[in-house]
């Protein structure tokens, strides 16, 4: 307890004491603008800061599409707000990039990236000279998204479609739970996603990455414009919940869910199978219905295995038998827009095991099997007895099973919806077979 | 597209002073006469889910740096977390007077955020001197639901608590991004020193 005291008010001091000289700059300007294009080759890179910088010799580089570096020592102008470095041998028809990185007088560096294009359009910068491809810390991020979504989704979207009306006290109050859970998850499990997926461009971790500048990723990138709606729409989501709860008005949940539902469409919409030459419109929303039955799927097991089944045991032989009937449906629904998707992208048949994007769909389509035959044997041997008023013993440990299968399926969901698929060349329907995670 | 930052300042100023008002009538006429008219009770709840959504449009555009980003976001978070909680009280779906910790616990993370989120010193600028200021006023005014919680009849909890508004208005008002402070303004800061 004194140590505790002690570290507190340690804490409070540091807190307390100003810092003589600190000061944290924020680039506000750059020319050529962030994701700019310019129609002459630029002879100098300007950065305007909101506060004096000191800036190391390589300030500011800039890199060719082939690494070579074109940029010069840096200079600095106005009171040392403006840091600018000559650029030579820039061409017309090519994108450049920027990296900049200067120390603040409170001796954080500040940092980002951006690209710019010499009379062409530059390319996000997630695509910058220098970055990083997806890494497992962004699947990890994905996954625990869509698990997230599954429990503000799914299980808020059985309560409204499989069990309406009034239920008991207890299960209400922990649907109402696992929903505003759901979309608290969402929400930061969305933020850290974002930061990491900028990161990899970034090339930093820690304390660097607190003072990163991550608007070039929100405002210049799909993932960024989809990041950006989602973190809005999950926050309403969320106080919509919670006012449910609070006023004890089970139907409010419907905007809640609405909208939650909207919002998935985010993520076809800005994932890397969009920008794909054989894009069409019918594959994101095969694309979008294949991620909603599988939330709704995944939350209804969770629903029956961790809300009915420990709380309300009169309820679960309706409930079960109710979710079994939509569950059919689900999982036509399911592997139906699967199908389209996965035609899309792979074109060719040997796209499967000849990539790595193909490898990891079978490796979903091996597990989504293990949940399907799970499910079935739910359907074909639990279903009926409990039909005859019978309550066969273990179904609650066995839909604790399937949960977790389905949430392995997520997984490779989250992996795959990361990973780009064999690149198709525009006016082809052939897939080129090239690794490309 | 981006508003300037005083804007969103003064917006939050705006909504704080009201809420702080509010609070203080309540204080001053007591609660069996503030809710004679029984909405009137909802609009501290109200106030805090509506803050909540704000900051979430703040939070996406702070993009800025990810210190920003995340701060905003617990904001948001707080100021849900507390309303929710203030909501179902008046409702009556919470009884206990310990739930006022949740609103303590939202007023100490608040402030903590907002004295981590500031990245310079207390003199740097006014922005810098007022962020400083009102993460330790809400730090310190986390004393204030805390101990409406232990002791829930004694009415300087409740002045407290509405006074604290005020004066957080009062700061944000006076906040500017990069502006002199008691007439000086740090070199560091592009100033004359």
């Amino acid at each position: 307890m004194r140590r505790a005291v002690v570290a507190a008010a340690a804490l409070a001091t540091a807190l307390a004491v100003p810092a003589t000289a600190s000061a944290h700059a924020t680039m506000k300007e750059a020319h050529p603008a962030e994701q700019g294009r310019v129609e002459q080759p630029p002879r100098e890179i300007t950065l305007r800061f909101d506060q004096s910088v000191e800036a190391p010799p390589n300030a500011i580089v800039v890199l060719a599409p082939d690494g070579r570096r074109l940029s010069g020592t840096v200079t600095q102008t106005d009171r040392n707000t403006v840091v600018r470095a000559r650029v030579r041998g820039a061409v017309s028809g090519q994108a450049y990039t920027v990296r900049w990185r200067v120390v603040s007088a409170d001796g954080h560096v500040g940092m980002g990236v951006f690209t710019f294009g010499v009379a062409v359009t530059p390319p996000p910068p997630t695509e910058a000279v220098g970055s990083s491809g997806m890494t497992w810390r962004d699947d990890a991020a994905r996954w625990a998204l869509f698990a997230s979504l599954a429990l503000m989704i799914g299980v808020v979207g059985i309560r409204l479609l499989v069990l309406p009306g009034e239920l008991d006290p207890r299960v209400e109050r922990r649907i109402h739970l696992l929903g505003a859970l759901g979309a608290f998850l969402a929400l930061n499990t969305g933020i850290a996603g974002f930061v990491i997926r900028s990161a990899n461009a970034l090339q930093v971790s820690g304390v660097d990455l607190l003072y990163a500048d991550l608007s070039p990723f929100a405002e210049s990138t799909r993932f960024g414009t989809a990041f950006l709606v989602t973190t809005l729409g999950f926050g309403v989501c969320l106080t919509i919940l919670v006012v449910a709860w609070a006023l004890d008005v089970p139907l409010l949940r419907w905007p809640a869910f609405l909208l939650g539902l909207a919002l998935v469409w985010g993520y076809p919409l800005s994932g890397h199978q969009a920008t794909e030459p054989n894009a069409t419109l019918l594959g994101a929303v095969a694309d979008w219905v294949h991620l909603v039955t599988a939330m709704l799927w995944v939350g209804g097991v969770l629903t029956l295995a961790v809300v009915v089944w420990p709380l309300a045991p009169r309820l679960r032989r309706e409930a079960f038998l109710r979710f079994s009937r939509v569950a059919v449906l689900l999982v036509g629904l399911l592997v139906a827009a699967g199908t389209i998707v996965a035609i899309e992208r792979l074109p060719e048949l040997s796209d499967l095991w000849g990539t790595s994007y193909g490898q990891t769909l079978l490796v979903k389509i091996g597990l989504v099997c293990v949940a399907l035959a799970w499910g079935g044997f739910h359907h074909a041997v639990v279903r009926p007895r409990l039909e005859r008023g019978v309550t066969p013993p273990g179904v609650g440990r066995s839909l604790l099973g399937e949960s977790a299968v389905a949430l392995a399926v997520l997984f490779a969901a989250a992996v795959l919806v990361n990973g780009a698929p064999p690149p198709v060349e525009a006016g082809s329907t052939t897939a080129t077979p090239t690794s490309v995670r | 597209m981006l508003p300037r930052a005083e804007i969103a300042h003064w917006l939050f100023a705006a909504g704080f002073l009201f809420f702080g008002l509010v609070l203080l009538a309540e204080a001053i006429v007591g609660q069996a006469v503030f809710r004679r008219r029984a909405w009137r009770a909802y609009l501290w709840p109200s106030l805090a889910l509506f803050a909540g959504v704000w900051l979430w449009v703040i939070a996406i555009f702070s993009t800025f740096s990810t210190l920003h980003l995340v701060a905003h976001s617990i904001w948001a978070q707080a100021a849900t977390a507390a309303g929710a909680v203030e909501l179902a009280r008046v409702r009556g779906r919470l009884h206990s007077s310990y739930w006022s910790l949740v609103t303590a616990g939202a007023l100490l993370v608040s402030g903590g955020s907002f004295l981590v989120h500031e990245q310079n010193g207390w003199l740097f600028s006014r922005s810098a001197f007022l962020h400083h200021l009102i993460g330790w006023t809400l730090v310190v005014a986390s004393l204030f639901p805390l101990g409406a919680a232990l002791r829930p009849r004694r009415a300087v909890w409740v002045y407290g608590f509405a006074l604290t508004w005020i004066a957080v208005a009062v700061m944000l008002f006076s906040d500017r991004d990069i502006a002199p402070i008691f007439g000086h303004l740090s070199d560091l800061a592009g100033g004359t020193p």
